[in-house]
């Protein structure tokens, strides 16, 4: 069975981007462009991996992860955030990788197929 | 006493570790740091990279907390997040310039926090950085926040100093009156003396602290008495002839003053040359008066002799020093006043003068701020309270209209009895530094937020150039047009953003000519034209045919125009209603302008989003707008010295009337090349 990301951004290009690239690369997708909205997706869809982004206009980056690392069923769900800032966040400290954007599609591929196949 | 002894040796010893202690402590109290955010894992790590930095950290979780450690403690900087449970950073922010205005606050903002960045900004926030905080930023905007802590000690050295300095001179001043003064009131001294009683011995101690030499003289022209410096100067002469010291005989042609005086009975006035002890030959001036015994024979004559170089010399330094006082007070870089207890000005400097007006006899805060009542704070109330020194930071308003940023100081005048007659205020103008600092924060905050904008951009286009290249493999040419769309869509935002950032960084001289109005009228609607129809909106031209020409920088107020018609267009997409929408541009003319006006059908706007319309990277367009279009339009409109007015309701649509004189000023004509601009190129 396929494996299914749930790709959080606010900026609907690049969520097509991501759709388009991780359909390519045979995983299914989900998408939310909030985190609040991610919260709803991703309690339905139960994904296997979330991609983050952090500055987002309605909530936070930060806040979504908060919300899902203090709760058992979703806390080993594994991130990879994407954002536009530099440097590591602070409070997001468990991401399975952090990309900068704009991002190295192969590197975040790679990423991808080590995680969960 | 063995006892007593140790516990001394102990005490000096213990002075002495102590040497180095207060430097210590006066460093470490220049490094505190008062951290507040409510995420405790924020607190902790920057917390560990402040201290890194060398800062004494201490945290608070939230502003009420903060507010209670920063009264305890007092750091000079504070670093809080802007938004928090209960009491936000705004609030804090304000409580605490309310309390200390001098504290630096650096401000913690998220991505959507921009509105209340600039909110602190105008609180006076000293900068802010971006969540996730990169520890670069962070640490210039630390620099910053000590810079502008040393600029505003050295200003305030800089007041003090000048404060001393006039003190001292002051101080100089009335010594020398003094001392002039001295030479002056011997003449009438000598008419007092007329009635003097007493014999000479006891009288003479009355000139022992005077700086002249006395001497008393009896009938048979000999000398009874002298003062202190006459003995000095010229040894101990009691019982020697009375005019031995000028060189003449005590009978004979030309007689001495002293002589002269017992014969006719009246004081004299004449110059001298004496020679002291020490071989030295100086000029006097003598002034003798007659002291009359009870039956009004004349028993003794008084003889003062003032040093002539001494009296010239502080003559002269009356005269430097008064020069060098007017001088200072003239020539100091800033306003300075004198003002009574009604907060009269009863002295100003040129300075001030020159651009307040020379209306001595106003009031303060009626020449300063064109107000009835004394202003909050102020600082010359103060100063006549408590005698002490006081500062603050107002807004002033010249004679020409001009705001001024002015940092204020305050000192007292005292009377001889010590009371607080008037009080001199200065006040340093700080424009160009505020100005600068407003600039290089926008700056700031736009390089912050294009920063991000650009990083989301060239992921949009690696996007678009992804479902191209994968469209082509999968020969879809669906997914082709699609990519190709995005791909588009995002040069054009990334070349608006560009054109933006390049306008706002540099500023331009007009490039001004003489512009036919109609033509250039159907130039903006030529051009906006397609843009219009294609969101099948109706475009209304009202032109009055009958304007001529007027001058104007054709190819900025062309895409002012442009980005306020644009706007017009994203109302009407955004309008859901399904009513029929068109944009109406006219141009029309009155004595002195050309008037051009923009009405839309669409949403129109609320209050809120009126009001910050011209603000500063303000967008109610969410990841479309880069808050820049309506700030620079309206820059270019006030550049040529025009308005633009907004009359919006929502559901009602908007006019934007945009007002441009037919002429220029010729300031705005002429290249210039003020301080802001030099600064604005440097950046």
């Amino acid at each position: 069975m396929a494996k299914k990301i749930l790709v959080i951004d606010d900026d609907p290009i690049i969520v097509k981007y991501l759709v388009s690239l991780l359909n390519d690369n045979g995983y299914e997708t989900c998408t939310a462009d909030d985190g609040v909205r991610g919260y709803e997706v991703l309690k339905k869809e139960k994904p296997d991996l979330i991609t983050l982004d952090l500055q987002m206009a309605e909530e936070w980056g930060t806040n979504f992860y908060r919300r899902i690392s203090k709760n058992k069923e979703f806390k080993d769900i594994p991130v990879i955030v994407i954002s536009g800032m530099a440097g590591r966040h602070l409070s997001i400290k468990n991401a399975v990788a952090y990309l900068s954007k704009p991002f190295d599609p192969d590197k975040l591929l790679g990423i991808l197929k080590s995680t969960i196949g | 006493m063995n006892g007593i002894r140790s516990r001394n040796e102990k005490i000096k010893k213990s002075t002495g570790s102590f040497v180095t202690a207060p430097k210590m402590e006066e460093k470490e109290m220049g490094k505190k740091i008062l951290l507040v955010d409510d995420e405790e894992g924020i607190r902790k790590v920057l917390g560990i990279s402040l201290s890194d930095m060398g800062y004494d950290v201490v945290t608070a979780e939230n502003g009420e907390e903060a507010l209670s450690i920063f009264k305890e403690i007092s750091p000079p900087i504070v670093l809080t997040d802007i938004k928090m449970p209960g009491m936000d950073g705004v609030t804090l922010l304000r409580t605490i310039k309310e309390v200390s205005p001098d504290t630096e606050v650096i401000m913690i903002t998220g991505h959507g926090d921009m509105d209340l960045a600039i909110k602190s900004l105008k609180y006076e926030a000293t900068d802010f950085v971006v969540k996730p905080i990169n520890d670069d930023v962070l640490e210039i905007a630390l620099k910053r926040a000590h810079e502008r802590i040393n600029m505003r000690q050295q200003i305030k050295d800089y007041t003090e100093n000048l404060e001393t300095m006039v003190k001292e001179q002051s101080a100089r001043l009335i010594e020398v009156e003094r001392l002039a003064a001295v030479g002056q009131a011997i003449e009438g001294l000598s008419s007092a003396i007329w009635n003097f009683a007493g014999g000479y011995e006891g009288g003479i101690q009355y000139f022992n602290e005077m700086p002249c030499l006395v001497a008393i003289h009896n009938s048979d022209l000999k000398i009874v008495a002298t003062n202190q410096l006459y003995r000095e100067r010229l040894g101990d002469r009691v019982g020697g002839d009375s005019c031995e010291i000028f060189g003449k005989k005590t009978s004979g042609q030309s007689e001495c003053s002293v002589e002269k005086t017992f014969r006719t009975g009246k004081g004299q006035r004449s110059q001298e040359k004496i020679k002291y002890l020490s071989g030295e030959e100086v000029p006097v001036i003598v002034h003798t008066a007659p002291i009359r015994s009870k039956d009004n024979k004349i028993e003794l004559v008084l003889e003062i002799s003032a040093d002539a170089t001494e009296v010239k010399r502080l003559r002269e330094e009356l005269e430097a020093t008064r020069q060098r006082h007017k001088q200072l007070f003239d020539e100091a870089p800033c306003y300075i006043t004198v003002q009574d207890k009604n907060f009269n000005v009863t002295a100003a400097n040129r300075r001030f003068k020159e651009d307040f007006g020379d209306d001595t006899g106003l009031k303060c805060f009626e020449i300063y701020k064109q107000r009835q009542t004394t202003c909050p704070n102020c600082p010359v109330e103060k100063t006549f309270k408590d005698g002490k020194s006081h500062q603050s930071e107002m807004v002033v308003t010249s004679k020409t209209g001009e705001q001024i940023n002015v940092l204020i100081w305050t000192a007292p005048i005292k009377n001889a009895a010590g009371e607080i007659t008037q009080v001199m205020e200065m006040s340093t103008n700080i424009t160009q530094i505020r100005k600068l600092e407003d600039h290089l924060s926008s700056l700031g905050l736009l390089i912050g937020s294009i920063s991000h904008g650009i990083k989301g951009l060239l992921t949009g286009l690696d996007g678009g150039m992804y479902l191209v290249e994968s469209g082509f493999s999968k020969e879809n040419r669906e997914q082709v047009k699609e990519g190709w769309d995005i791909v588009k869509l995002v040069v054009s935002r990334i070349r608006n953003m560009v054109l933006d950032i390049l306008y706002y960084a540099k500023h331009r001289d007009l490039k001004w000519e003489q512009v036919n109005v109609l033509s250039f009228a159907e130039d903006v609607a030529f051009t906006i034209e397609p843009k219009i129809r294609i969101q099948n909106i109706e475009l209304i031209r009202e032109f009055d045919p009958s304007m001529g020409e007027f001058e104007v920088d054709p190819g900025i107020v062309r895409s002012a125009l442009i980005n306020i018609l644009e706007n017009a267009i994203d109302a009407c997409t955004e309008d859901k209603s399904k009513r029929p929408h068109k944009i109406t541009f006219g141009v029309m003319q009155d004595k002195n302008h050309i008037i051009f006006d923009v009405y839309d059908n669409g949403t129109g706007m609320d209050k809120e989003t009126r009001e910050n319309l011209f603000t500063l990277f303000f967008s109610s367009k969410g990841n479309k707008g880069t808050g820049l279009g309506l700030f620079i339009s309206n820059r270019i409109i006030q550049q040529h010295g025009g308005v633009i007015r907004v009359d919006t309701a929502p559901g009602k649509g908007s006019h934007f009337r945009i007002m441009l004189p037919k002429f220029l000023s010729e300031s705005l004509k002429a290249p210039h090349l003020d301080d802001e601009n030099a600064s604005a190129d440097n950046l």
